[in-house]
C-alpha cells in the first residue's frame, strides 16, 4: 500500500475495485465504514453485489476480466473533461501527452459495450475520484489475478497519476495483501528477481553486495518463477522446498500441479499440518505454528512487527529457520549458524536498505514502516510524497485484452473465484477450529436465482461444475450477489477443489494466475442418497 | 384507489428532509402496524441500518409492529384522566384491544381515546365523540393577553380570519427591514423559552444566525408530552398561523430557510390542522420561495412523533427528527451550534414562536409590559384536575397561584379543598399548604423547590391519596425513561418500585435513605432534564406527607 | 493509557491552554476532553459506558466532575476542555454520587464476579464495585435485561442478565466495526440489547468479530469460547503477538493458561487494528493446538508411505536429496518456495539456502496464486 490503513477513513473519495475487503480484510474494512459514515463517497466496481458494493453509493457492476476497459472509460472522461490534475502531471510525471492522445479512442460508450457498466455511472465514477481533493483506490486479487494483471495495476495508476491522487494522506494505491507475511517474505528476498529489501539481482552492485555476505557471487539472471518452476519439474527442476504452502489446494490447475510434484525426484515439505501438498513429499518437516513462533512480519501497510511464542510447540515441532538452517548446514552451506531468530532478522535488516534502521529491539511495539533507511529514521507511512522512488511517475498505454479464455458453446459460463469472511485458503487453520463450521459448514456455488431456474438448477441441490481442465460438484445457492451468466465459488474447503478447474492462463509478467475467470458448464445434478466423509 | 407500494411510499418520502419518521408513519398508516417487510422496506430505501432501524422503532410506544396495531383503541390513563373514568374507560374498551397511553394532552376535556387518527372524547363508551378540543376560557379579569389576545376570535385559524386580525403584519414589518432589526425587538422584549428553560428567545436567535456554517433550521418543538400540559395543542388549533408566523420570523431573523414542526403523535387533528395551513400560506405567497415577496426563502414541514415524552427534550427531538435512536445529546454543545444535522438551529417551543408573531406585531416594550413587577410578558397555564374550571390561561409573569386556582378556575368542588399541584406538568413536583401562596414565575417557584416549567398545574383535593399519585407519576417517568443514563434508568425504576412497595426496605430510615440518595444521584447526575425532574416528585412526597410516606413503609413490614 | 493519550500528551506540552485539575494548573489539547485530560494526569475517574475509541456517550455518570461555575457536576467524558476551567475528579460528594451509582448498577445484575476470560474489559464492573464497596445489597429490586439463551452460537455468549445498558457494544459494533449489527429494544429499564428482530446472530448483520465481547465491562457478552477454559488450571498470561490470518497485521494477545492457548483478545493499542479484529482473528485460534498438527518428522519409506522418524534423520535425508539434485543434475535444479504465511526468518532462510548454497536465484514465494 502507498498509504497506511489509519488513511482509510480520510477519503473523500475511495474506489474500491476488485476488493471483497469486508470478508477478506475485514478489519481494513472497518476504515472505509468509517470513511462512508463520514459523508466520503464509495464507489466498487466488482462483478459481484459483495457487501462493499451495498455499502456503495456507486456501484459499477463490471463482467470479470473487464477492469482495464473500466478504467480506460473512466481516463476517457477525466482527459476529456479537463479534471487532469496539470500541476502534477506536469512535475511529476512523464509521457503524459502520449497516454492523454491513447485515451481518446476509449469512450465511456466504447468501455460499456465491453464491460457492461453503464456509460453515465462510468462518467460519474470518473468524475467523483478525479475531483475528490482526497480519492484513494484499494485494490486486491480481483486486479491481479488475472492474465493482464500488470495492465490493471497500471492502469490504476494511470488514474492516480492524471488526478494527483498519490503521495499524500487519504490517497493512493492500495493493494490489499492476503496473507500475514506475503509482504516480508517478499522483503526478505524469496523472490526470483530480487534480493533482500527489493534490490534487483541483475544489479551487479547488488551481487558484489550479496557476494561478500553469502561468501560466493550468485547469478546475475532472476531466477524462475514459481508457476515456471512446476511447469519444470521433473525436467530442470528435480528437487524442492516448499515451505508453509499447500500449493495443490491454492494453485490454479490442481491436476497439474499435483503431476508436477510427483515428478519431481526429492520434495521437502516444511508445515505445520500434512497437508495435500506434504503428502507427495519425501520429507515432511513439522514447523512451529503461530503463537509458538518468535519472528517478524510486515503487513501490508509496510508494518514490521514482531510475532512472540505464546505456547511451547506441539510435539518435535522446530521454527521453520532452524529446520532450514539444518538442511542447509548439512547441504555443507556456510553462514547457518544461527542460534536465534533474532539473528537471522537482524542480518536480513543489515542487508536490506529498506530496512537497514531497524533491528529486532526497534521494531518491539511495531510503530515503523519501511523503508526506514538508517537508525532514528521515522519510516515512511505515506510512499511517493514529493518524489516517485524512481523519479517520475511514468504513464502507461494500455490496451485492453480478453481474458485467456472466453465463455463458449460448450462453456457458457463466467466462474470467478474468492475466500469468504469465515474460512481462510485452504482451511488447514480455520479447518480445524472448533465453531466456524457453525457459520460456514460447507461450500456452495453462489448462481444468480433467474440462472437457476433457466439451467434447471435448484437452490440446495447438487451441480458439476466443469471446465476443460476438470470438474467439481458443489452445491448450488441462489442469490443475487451473482450477476446472471457469472457464479462464484471460494477454493476452501477440499471436498470442492475448484482449483482442479482454474489455470487458463497466466499474466506474462508477474506470471499470476487467472484465478479470477474461468469458464465453465453447470449442469445439475440428481439428488445424492448420502454423503461420506 | 389501490394502496401504494412499498416502493410508492419510498419514493414518495426518500428525497424530502427528515424522512424517516415520516416514511415510517405512511407504512404505519398503510398497514396498522410496522411489519417485518416494511422495515426492510425503509432499511433499504433509506439506507439506515435494520437493527438500529428495529431498535428506533421499539422505542416508541405508538409504533405497533404487529396487528390490530393502530385500530386498536388508546386510552388516557395520565394523572388527570384516571380520576375522571379513564381507567374504567380503558378496561370497558379492552374488547376491542385497548390499551393505557401515558397522558395524551387532552387534561381539560377528558378522557382523549385516539382511534387510528382521529382523538375522541368521552368518559364512557358511549358518550366517546370526536369534537374539536377546547378553547381557551375566556380571560376573567380581562387583563391584556399576547398568545390569547386574538385565538378566541372566529376564523383566527384560517389564513383569511388570521390576516384578519392583523396576524403575519409583523412579519411583514420583519422582512421588510433587516434581521437585526427584529432580533433587537425580540431580544428587547425579554420572551424567554416557554417551553420550560426560560432561554431568552432573542439571544438564542442571535446566536443561531452567528454560528458557521448551515443551511440553519428552526425546529417548533410541539412535541408536548409533559403531563398536565394541553396549551401547546390549543394554540396550534385555534391559531396555527401564529406558529407559523413565529417560525418564519425565526428564520429570518437566524438565517434559516427550513422549518420543522416536531409535533407528538397524540395529536393527529392538529397535524392536519396544521397541514392546511402550511398549503394555505404557501398559496398566498405568506410561506414558499419569496416569503411576502420579500425574497426571503422559508419553508416549514410537520413530522410527527410516534410516542416518546423523552423527544420533548431537544436533543432527542433533534436525534428523532433525523432519524436516530431518540436519545438526548449531551450539551454543550448546544443546538445553536450543533442542532439538526449538527448544524446551527433554533429550537423553539410552540408558545414561545406564537409569542413572537406577536412581539413582532406589537413591540417589545408592549411586551415586557404584560408582565407583573419585574416580570416580562406572560404565561399559558395548562390547569386541569381538581377546579371547576379547568383550561389554558394565559397570565401575566408574577401571577398569583391562589388567585388563579381559586378565582379564575372556580377553586375545588364544593366542600373540597385544594391538598396539593403539580408544577411544570410533574416535572417540579408538588406544592402544597403554604406553599401554594406563591406568584406564577420561575424564581419564586423555585424558590419552593419546584419549577414552574412548561407551566402544566394540576389539582388535587383533599380526598386524593398523594402516594398514590407520586407513584403513577414516578410510573410515568419510568416508562418515559430513555434508558441512556444510569441514575435516571434505574433511578426512576427503584423509586417506582419503592412507591409501589414492591421493592426495597421496610424500615422507614432504610426507605427514606435509599429514595433519598437515589434522588440526590439523579438530580445531580442526570444526562437531561427527566432524571434531574423526577426526584422531585419523591423530595415533595416526603416533605408534605412524611406521615403518608411512614404509614406505606410499615405496610411493607 | 491508549495510544491517543500518548499523542495529546505530547502536543499538550506545547500548547498554552490550561485548565486546573484538582489545584493544579495542567495544559491541554484542543478537543481533549475532561476526562483526557485527568486520565493524562493518572486522576482514576471511574467509567463504565467509555472506552476511548468511540464517541463520548455520558451515559453511566460515573465519570463526573465537579466544574466550577456548573451547577451540577458534569460528565467528564463528554465535556470538552476549556481554557480557565476549574475542575475537581474527586470529592466527598463526587465519592458519594459514584458509590451510589455503582450500588446501583450492582442491583440490576445476577452477579457482579465474572471470570476474566469472559473479555478484554469484562472487569470493570467488578472492580469498580470493589473499589466503592459496593456489594451493599442496596437498591435491590428487578433486574434489567435478559439473556438470549436460544442463541446457541459458539463464539458469543448473550448472557443479557449481566447487562447495565452502558451500549458500548451497540457503539463499537457501528463506530468501529460498522457492522450496525447490535441496537437497543424498548427503553428505560427494559431496555435489551439486540439485534434486528431480535433474532439470532447468526441471522443478523453480526460478522462475529467480537469487537462487542472485548469491550462490554460486566461480561454479558462474553467469549463462549474462551469460556470452555474456565476450569483449566492456571493464572491467564497474555503474550503481545500479531494475527495469523490476512495482510493487515492485526495486535492481538494470545491468551494461556500454563502451556494451553485459551483464547485471543485484540490489542486495543495495536497500531494496525486497535483494537479490532474479525472472527478469524478473534475466534480461529484452536488450530495451534489441533490434535492432527504435525508433531514429528515424516520421511517416506521404501514402502512408499510416509512414517515418523527423527530430526537428524530426516534432515539427512531432506539435505542429500538436495545434495543428489546438484550433484546430478546441476545448481539449477534445486528450488525452494517461501511461504507468505511463517515469520521473515522462515522466507529469509530460504531464500538464502538457494542463493548462498546454489548460487542461484530459483526462489519465490506463494504470492502469485
Amino acid at each position: 500500500m502507498s498509504n497506511p490503513l489509519v488513511d482509510m477513513s480520510k477519503p473523500d473519495t475511495i474506489f474500491c475495485i476488485g476488493t471483497n475487503m469486508t470478508e477478506c480484510h475485514p478489519v481494513a474494512a472497518t476504515g472505509i465504514k468509517k470513511a462512508v459514515a463520514r459523508g466520503a463517497k464509495l464507489i466498487v466496481a466488482d462483478p459481484r453485489r459483495i457487501h462493499l458494493a451495498e455499502m456503495a453509493e456507486l456501484y459499477l457492476p463490471l463482467r470479470v476480466g473487464t477492469d482495464v476497459a473500466l478504467l480506460l472509460g473512466m481516463a476517457h472522461v477525466i482527459a476529456r473533461d479537463g479534471l487532469v490534475d496539470e500541476a502534477f502531471v506536469a512535475e511529476r510525471t512523464r509521457d503524459a501527452e502520449e497516454f492523454l492522445e491513447h485515451v481518446e479512442a476509449f469512450t465511456p460508450e466504447w468501455a460499456e459495450g465491453i464491460c457492461g457498466v453503464p456509460a453515465a455511472d462510468i462518467e460519474t465514477a470518473a468524475r467523483w475520484y478525479a475531483e475528490a481533493d482526497k480519492g484513494a483506490i484499494y485494490y486486491t486479487l480481483g486486479i491481479t489475478e488475472h492474465i493482464c494483471g500488470v495492465d490493471n495495476v497500471q492502469s490504476l495508476c494511470n488514474l492516480a497519476l492524471m488526478t494527483g491522487n498519490i503521495g499524500r494522506e487519504g490517497t493512493g494505491i492500495n493493494p490489499m495483501r492476503g496473507q500475514n507475511n506475503i509482504q516480508g517474505a517478499g522483503d526478505a528476498g524469496a523472490l526470483p528477481n530480487n534480493y533482500t529489501g527489493f534490490q534487483p539481482v541483475t544489479d551487479p552492485e547488488n551481487q558484489a553486495k550479496f557476494a561478500k555476505a553469502y561468501g560466493h557471487a550468485v547469478d546475475l539472471e532472476k531466477g524462475m518463477t514459481k508457476v515456471t518452476a512446476l511447469e519444470l519439474c521433473g525436467d530442470a527442476i528435480r528437487a524442492m522446498l516448499i515451505d508453509g504452502e499447500n500449493t495443490v489446494v491454492t494453485d490454479p490447475d490442481r491436476k497439474h500441479c499435483e503431476h508436477a510434484l510427483r515428478s519431481l525426484d526429492h520434495l521437502v515439505v516444511i508445515d505445520i499440518f500434512l497437508t495435500e501438498t506434504g503428502k507427495l513429499a519425501d520429507v515432511v518437516l513439522p514447523a512451529t505454528a503461530w503463537a509458538e513462533t518468535d519472528g517478524v512480519c510486515t503487513n501490508t501497510e509496510r508494518r514490521v512487527q514482531r510475532l512472540r511464542a505464546a505456547v511451547p510447540p506441539q510435539g518435535e515441532a522446530r521454527p521453520d529457520w532452524w529446520i532450514v538452517s539444518e538442511i542447509a548446514k548439512r547441504c555443507g552451506i556456510p553462514g547457518f549458524d544461527y542460534t536465534s531468530a533474532q539473528e537471522v532478522f537482524d542480518e536480513l535488516c543489515s542487508l536490506s536498505a529498506t530496512y537497514n534502521g531497524l533491528d529486532w529491539e526497534t521494531i518491539d511495539r511495531g510503530e515503523y514502516q519501511w523503508p526506514v533507511p538508517f537508525k532514528g529514521h521515522p519510516g515512511t507511512p505515506i510512499l511517493h510524497q514529493g518524489e516517485f522512488v524512481n523519479g517520475r511517475g511514468l504513464f502507461k498505454r494500455i490496451e485492453y485484452r480478453d481474458p485467456a479464455e472466453t465463455v463458449s458453446e460448450e462453456y457458457p459460463v463466467w466462474l470467478t473465484t474468492g475466500r469468504r469472511l469465515q474460512s481462510y485458503h485452504s482451511r488447514t487453520q480455520t479447518g480445524r477450529s472448533s465453531g466456524i463450521d457453525y457459520l460456514l459448514p460447507a461450500e456452495t456455488l453462489e448462481v444468480h436465482p433467474d440462472d437457476v431456474a433457466a439451467w434447471g438448477l435448484v437452490d440446495g441441490g447438487r451441480c458439476r461444475l466443469s471446465s476443460p481442465r476438470g470438474a467439481v460438484e458443489i452445491t448450488v445457492r441462489a442469490t443475487r450477489r451473482s450477476p446472471r451468466g457469472t457464479v462464484f465459488t471460494s477454493f476452501s474447503f477440499d471436498d470442492t477443489p475448484v482449483n482442479f478447474l482454474t489455470g487458463s492462463g497466466y499474466d506474462p509478467v508477474t506470471q499470476t494466475a487467472e484465478l479470477k475467470v474461468c469458464p465453465v458448464r453447470v449442469e445439475p445434478l440428481p439428488e445424492r442418497v448420502s454423503t461420506s466423509g | 384507489m389501490p394502496l401504494p407500494t412499498d416502493d410508492d411510499l419510498v419514493a414518495r418520502w426518500k428525497d424530502e428532509p427528515a424522512p424517516l419518521l415520516p416514511l415510517l408513519h405512511a407504512f404505519h398508516d398503510r398497514d396498522g402496524h410496522l411489519s417485518d417487510d416494511a422495515l426492510r422496506a425503509v432499511s433499504a430505501g433509506l439506507r439506515v441500518p435494520l437493527a438500529d432501524l428495529y431498535g428506533t422503532v421499539t422505542f416508541y410506544h405508538h409504533f405497533a409492529r404487529f396487528p390490530p396495531g393502530t385500530s386498536a383503541p388508546r386510552v388516557c390513563t395520565g394523572q388527570v384522566c384516571r380520576f375522571q373514568g379513564g381507567l374504567e374507560l380503558l378496561e370497558a374498551l379492552r374488547k376491542d384491544g385497548a390499551t393505557p397511553m401515558p397522558c395524551a394532552g387532552r387534561c381539560d376535556d377528558a378522557v382523549p381515546v385516539l382511534e387510528g387518527h382521529t382523538v375522541k372524547v368521552g368518559r364512557t363508551c358511549e358518550t366517546l365523540e370526536a369534537r374539536s378540543s377546547p378553547l381557551p376560557p375566556p380571560n376573567p379579569d380581562g387583563l391584556e393577553e399576547c398568545v390569547f389576545a386574538a385565538i378566541r376570535e372566529p376564523g383566527r385559524a384560517t389564513l383569511e380570519g388570521y390576516r384578519a386580525t392583523g396576524g403575519y403584519e409583523g412579519l411583514a414589518a420583519a422582512v421588510a427591514g433587516a434581521p437585526e432589526t427584529l432580533l433587537t425587538t425580540i431580544t428587547d422584549s425579554g420572551l424567554a423559552g416557554r417551553g420550560g428553560a426560560g432561554f431568552p428567545t432573542g439571544v438564542k436567535w442571535r446566536a443561531v444566525r452567528d454560528a458557521a456554517g448551515g443551511p440553519k433550521t428552526v425546529v417548533c418543538n410541539a412535541d408536548e408530552g409533559e403531563p398536565g400540559c394541553f396549551k401547546d395543542r390549543a394554540i396550534m388549533d385555534h391559531d396555527p398561523h401564529a406558529v407559523l408566523e413565529g417560525m418564519a420570523l425565526a428564520g429570518y431573523a437566524s438565517g434559516a430557510h427550513v422549518g420543522f414542526v416536531y409535533l407528538r403523535y397524540e395529536y393527529p387533528e392538529t397535524a392536519a390542522v396544521l397541514e392546511r395551513a402550511i398549503r394555505e400560506a404557501e398559496e398566498a405567497g405568506v410561506l414558499g420561495d419569496d416569503v411576502l415577496r420579500s425574497g426571503f426563502a422559508f419553508r416549514v414541514h410537520v413530522r410527527r412523533g410516534a410516542g416518546a415524552y423523552i423527544c420533548g427534550e431537544e436533543g432527542s427531538l433533534l436525534n428523532s427528527l433525523e432519524g436516530k435512536h431518540p436519545f438526548p445529546r449531551e450539551r454543550p454543545p448546544f443546538p445553536v451550534t450543533h442542532g439538526y444535522d449538527d448544524l446551527p438551529t433554533v429550537v423553539n417551543n410552540v408558545e414561545t414562536l406564537a409569542s413572537a408573531a406577536q412581539i413582532a406585531r406589537r413591540g417589545a416594550d408592549w411586551y415586557r409590559g404584560l408582565g407583573l413587577g419585574e416580570h416580562a410578558g406572560t404565561k399559558v397555564i395548562s390547569l386541569s384536575g381538581d377546579v371547576l374550571r379547568p383550561g389554558n390561561y394565559e397570565v401575566p409573569f408574577g401571577f398569583p397561584l391562589r388567585t388563579l386556582l381559586h378565582d379564575w378556575a372556580g377553586g375545588p368542588g364544593e366542600g373540597r379543598t385544594i391538598q396539593a399541584v403539580t408544577m411544570a406538568g410533574i416535572s417540579g413536583g408538588f406544592l402544597a399548604g403554604d406553599d401554594l401562596d406563591v406568584t406564577l414565575d420561575e424564581p419564586a417557584v423555585r424558590a419552593k423547590g419546584s419549577m414552574l416549567g412548561a407551566a402544566g398545574i394540576m389539582v388535587f383535593d383533599d380526598t386524593r391519596d398523594m402516594l398514590e399519585v407520586a407513584h403513577a407519576c414516578m410510573e410515568f417517568f419510568a416508562h418515559e425513561s430513555c434508558g441512556k443514563c444510569f441514575p435516571c434508568r434505574i433511578g426512576t425504576q427503584r423509586l417506582t418500585e419503592r412507591l409501589a412497595g414492591a421493592a426495597g426496605p421496610d424500615a422507614l430510615d432504610g426507605w427514606s435513605g435509599e429514595v433519598r440518595d437515589i434522588g440526590a444521584v439523579m438530580k445531580a447526575t442526570s444526562a437531561c432534564g427527566l432524571g434531574m425532574a423526577a426526584p422531585l416528585v419523591t423530595e415533595s412526597l416526603m416533605r408534605y406527607w412524611p406521615e403518608r410516606v411512614a404509614e406505606h413503609v410499615e405496610s411493607l413490614s | 493509557m491508549t495510544t491517543h493519550d500518548h499523542r495529546t500528551a505530547e502536543d499538550a506540552e506545547a500548547l498554552t491552554a490550561r485548565l486546573t485539575l484538582d489545584g493544579v494548573e495542567v495544559p491541554f489539547a484542543p478537543g481533549e476532553t475532561l476526562l483526557e485530560v485527568s486520565r493524562r494526569h493518572r486522576k482514576d475517574v471511574p467509567t463504565l459506558c467509555y472506552d476511548p475509541r468511540l464517541d463520548p456517550f455520558g451515559g453511566c455518570r460515573l465519570c463526573v466532575v465537579e466544574l466550577e461555575g456548573s451547577r451540577n457536576p458534569v460528565a467528564s467524558c463528554a465535556r470538552a476542555a476549556e481554557d480557565g476551567m476549574v475542575v475537581r475528579t474527586t470529592s466527598e460528594t463526587l465519592e458519594g454520587y459514584r458509590k451510589t451509582l455503582v450500588e446501583m448498577v450492582c442491583s440490576e445484575n445476577r452477579q457482579v464476579d465474572v471470570d476474566p476470560l469472559s473479555g478484554y474489559a469484562s472487569q470493570e464492573l467488578r472492580e469498580l464495585a470493589d473499589r466503592y464497596e459496593a456489594r451493599t445489597g442496596r437498591f435491590e429490586g428487578k433486574r434489567s435485561g435478559r439473556s438470549k439463551q436460544d442463541d446457541d452460537n459458539p463464539f458469543i455468549l448473550r448472557d443479557y442478565d449481566q447487562c447495565i445498558s452502558c451500549y458500548r457494544c451497540v457503539r463499537v459494533c457501528a463506530e468501529q466495526e460498522g457492522d450496525y449489527a447490535i441496537s437497543v429494544k424498548g427503553r428505560g429499564f427494559d431496555t435489551q440489547i439486540t439485534v434486528e428482530f431480535d433474532g439470532l446472530l447468526k441471522d443478523s448483520a453480526c460478522t462475529f468479530c467480537g469487537q462487542c465481547v472485548q469491550t462490554c465491562p460486566t461480561g454479558a457478552l462474553a467469549d463462549r469460547k474462551a469460556l470452555r477454559h474456565v476450569d483449566t488450571p492456571g493464572e491467564i498470561e497474555k503474550t503481545r503477538t500479531i494475527c495469523t490470518y490476512c495482510g493487515v497485521g492485526c495486535s492481538v494477545d494470545v491468551l494461556t493458561k500454563g502451556d494451553t492457548m485459551v483464547g485471543v483478545q485484540p490489542a486495543m493499542d495495536g497500531p494496525a487494528n486497535v483494537g479490532a479484529l474479525c472472527i478469524k482473528g478473534q475466534f480461529a485460534y484452536d488450530f495451534v493446538q489441533h490434535e492432527e498438527r504435525l508433531k514429528t518428522p515424516l520421511v517416506r519409506g521404501d514402502d512408499g508411505e510416509l512414517h515418523p522418524t527423527t530430526w537428524e534423520v530426516a534432515l539427512d535425508k531432506a539435505a542429500e536429496g538436495f545434495v543428489k539434485a546438484r550433484d546430478e543434475h546441476g545448481r539449477h535444479s534445486i528450488y525452494a518456495i517461501a511461504s507468505g504465511r511463517a515469520p521473515h526468518e522462515a522466507a529469509y532462510t530460504t531464500q538464502k539456502f538457494i542463493r548462498a548454497g546454489f548460487w542461484s536465484n530459483h526462489v519465490d514465494n506463494c504470492s502469485r496464486a
